[in-house]
């Protein structure tokens, strides 16, 4: 374990400065801002894949890593949709997840919010609707934002959730 | 004989059932009126997924298989429909009242079933755990798929192999690169081309990328998922630096794309000091987590897969390999030349498969600095020439196995068998000695892709 403690001291912290980036600052500024204003200091998201191909879930993930820490702006990733306030949803919304993310959806208390994350659930992949697809998402969920590549990268999420934030 | 792939072609008159053998091929034609076959599955326990995906997506009848539950379609999808026939049509489902799915359950006195899924509480993908429990012993896991089902193979029939890419770079994301090697092969197949080895190497270095990503991530979540939260720390930061090279090399996060034919300039001398920063890194990394008991506790004898059961249910990739199977697409010439070694554990536990990782990242470092060079050759394609075509690629998971048939130019018949698709099938015998708690742990060191196998 001691290795591990000089490792870390010598490496000291990673996780971006706002002084290396000054975008990533503002964003994160306003990030902290918006959910200590509009959410009490924490804003809690409940991830939902409705059928994507794993990559906007990776880089959900990323989110939490070293150089990111989302966590620190006050943004959670929660386990259960009791806990949320907003939805994240990505992928096509296949015809054998569409009853599951709809349940999931009533089980979040209100106030909620459904943000769509990536192409997919608006049908901007290069997926074409076919019997097993019931995508876009908006015909079947009042959706407050859409985030929007394939996939978005971390920076480009974190612009969504402040660009959400400012929204509502 | 290793059991690869079983699935079902529409032709005009009949249909096929093609049975892939790693020596051989069988072609099986059965009456369009009434198709039946007899199951593979008392010999080949994986084979019945693929029946019950042909009896879902074709309508074929497995005479005397022991189980005959629908596997793609599931409560609510309409009755007697079968989408992959090429009568079938419709875009627009219309749910179908609502059919109980059969579990298979233990039952008992005290013994009750624990229903995990679709939905996870955490960033992961949908898949369905139904688990027969005594107290926090598990008795039984089902594992049931196929919420993902996007109609892929539906979906790229009638297209071009060009229209097609995007959608087969976007089957699983993870192992998005594997998907478009086979792609690749498939297309020089197609048009009777030799890939010229510069830019065979720039692929192969690409593939290897795309393994480190993946085995990094994997590396950080086994301990974390044993309460170990640091290893996640350290190894989410290597892979994050990881996914930004390869976005460098290929302009994309996850190499979307990438695989093409011509051959871009790579900046070999940051490349090759960030494979050493790497290589120290995890060395560093291999040493610190070694010397931690109590997760090793956790690692070693939990989830194991015997040697036995893993040959039985013919399972690819890391977790045979785990296992003691000597097996990887990549023992060829080409990869052992640039420095492949085979890693290989015995004791099929999570201990052995974190170690099968930590491996493979150590020698996919060699392979992709003996792999990188600048170059900036260029292949013309030509012309698409009618057929049926195979290929393989070892992705980050296993064993890859594509098949495209090809007639006028267009996709006749696209089929695609994950890694995930056989390992999937043998989860649930690596649960009959642990309990409930060691689940998560169990499901993360295998790392299979749902995606990829629901298509």
């Amino acid at each position: 374990m001691i290795k591990f403690w000089n490792k870390r001291v010598k490496l000291g912290v990673i996780t971006e400065k706002p002084e290396l980036e000054e975008s990533l600052k503002k964003i994160h500024k306003e990030i902290k801002e918006n959910v200590k204003k509009k959410f009490a200091g924490s804003l809690a998201i409940r991830m939902v894949d409705s059928g994507s191909c794993n990559a906007c879930e990776a880089e959900c993930n990323a989110l939490s890593n070293p150089y990111f820490d989302l966590e620190r702006l006050g943004i959670y990733f929660v386990a259960s949709p009791r806990h949320a306030d907003v939805m994240l949803v990505s992928g096509v919304m296949t015809f054998n997840m569409t009853p599951h993310v709809k349940e999931a959806y009533e089980q979040i208390p209100s106030p909620k919010w459904i943000i769509s994350i990536g192409d997919c659930p608006m049908m901007q992949a290069p997926f074409e609707k076919n019997y097993a697809i019931n995508a876009p998402v908006t015909e079947h969920l009042e959706v407050t934002h859409h985030i929007a590549g394939c996939p978005p990268n971390p920076v480009e999420i974190m612009e969504g959730f402040l660009e959400f934030l400012k929204k509502i | 004989m290793r059991f690869i792939a079983r699935f079902c072609k529409e032709k005009r008159e009949c249909f096929e059932i093609i049975t892939v053998y790693e020596e051989s091929t069988k072609i099986e034609e059965i009456s369009k009126e009434s198709p039946r076959i007899k199951t593979l599955a008392k010999k080949e326990p994986s084979a019945i997924w693929f029946e019950r995906k042909m009896q879902d997506d074709f309508g074929i009848i497995i005479e005397d298989a022991f189980d005959k539950r629908p596997l793609v379609h599931q409560e609510r999808f309409p009755r007697d429909l079968h989408p992959l026939r090429k009568d079938f049509k419709e875009i627009q489902l219309q749910e179908a009242p609502y059919l109980q799915y059969k579990y298979e359950e233990i039952s008992g006195d005290g013994v009750f079933q624990v229903a995990v899924g679709p939905i996870h509480a955490g960033i992961i993908e949908p898949g369905h755990f139904q688990f027969s429990q005594a107290g926090e012993e598990m008795l039984h896991l089902e594992v049931r798929h196929f919420y993902k089902n996007r109609g892929i193979e539906k979906m790229l029939e009638g297209k071009t192999l060009q229209e097609a890419k995007p959608i087969i770079e976007r089957i699983s994301g993870n192992e998005s690169i594997a998907y478009q090697i086979c792609y690749r092969d498939i297309y020089l197949q197609a048009t009777k081309q030799e890939l010229p080895l510069s830019l065979r190497k720039r692929h192969a270095l690409l593939l290897e990328l795309e393994r480190t990503i993946h085995h990094l991530t994997d590396i950080g979540f086994i301990p974390n998922d044993a309460g170990f939260g640091a290893a996640l720390s350290f190894a989410s930061k290597l892979s994050e630096d990881a996914r930004r090279k390869m976005n460098e090399l290929t302009g994309h996060r996850f190499g979307f794309g990438a695989i093409d034919f011509e051959n871009s300039f790579i900046d070999t001398a940051s490349f090759h000091e960030w494979l050493n920063d790497l290589k120290q890194s995890v060395e560093f990394f291999e040493d610190w987590i070694i010397d931690i008991p109590s997760l090793w506790d956790r690692f070693d004898t939990t989830g194991i897969l015997p040697l036995k059961k893993a040959v039985k249910y013919a399972t690819v990739g890391v977790i045979a390999r785990a296992s003691g199977i000597a097996i990887d697409r990549r023992i060829n010439p080409f990869y052992l030349e640039h420095g492949f070694s085979l890693a290989s554990e015995v004791s099929g536990d999570v201990a052995a498969r974190f170690k099968v990782r930590l491996a493979e990242l150590q020698n996919s470092i060699v392979m992709m600095r003996n792999f990188l060079e600048e170059d900036d050759t260029k292949l013309e394609v030509t012309e698409i020439y009618d057929g049926e075509y195979q290929s393989f690629c070892e992705s980050s998971i296993g064993e890859l196995f594509m098949a495209i048939d090809i007639k006028d130019g267009l996709i006749e018949r696209f089929f695609v068998r994950d890694p995930s698709f056989m390992n999937w099938q043998a989860v649930h015998i690596m649960m009959s000695s642990d309990i409930i708690a060691d689940f998560p742990l169990i499901n993360k060191s295998c790392d299979l892709s749902y995606a990829g196998n629901d298509l």
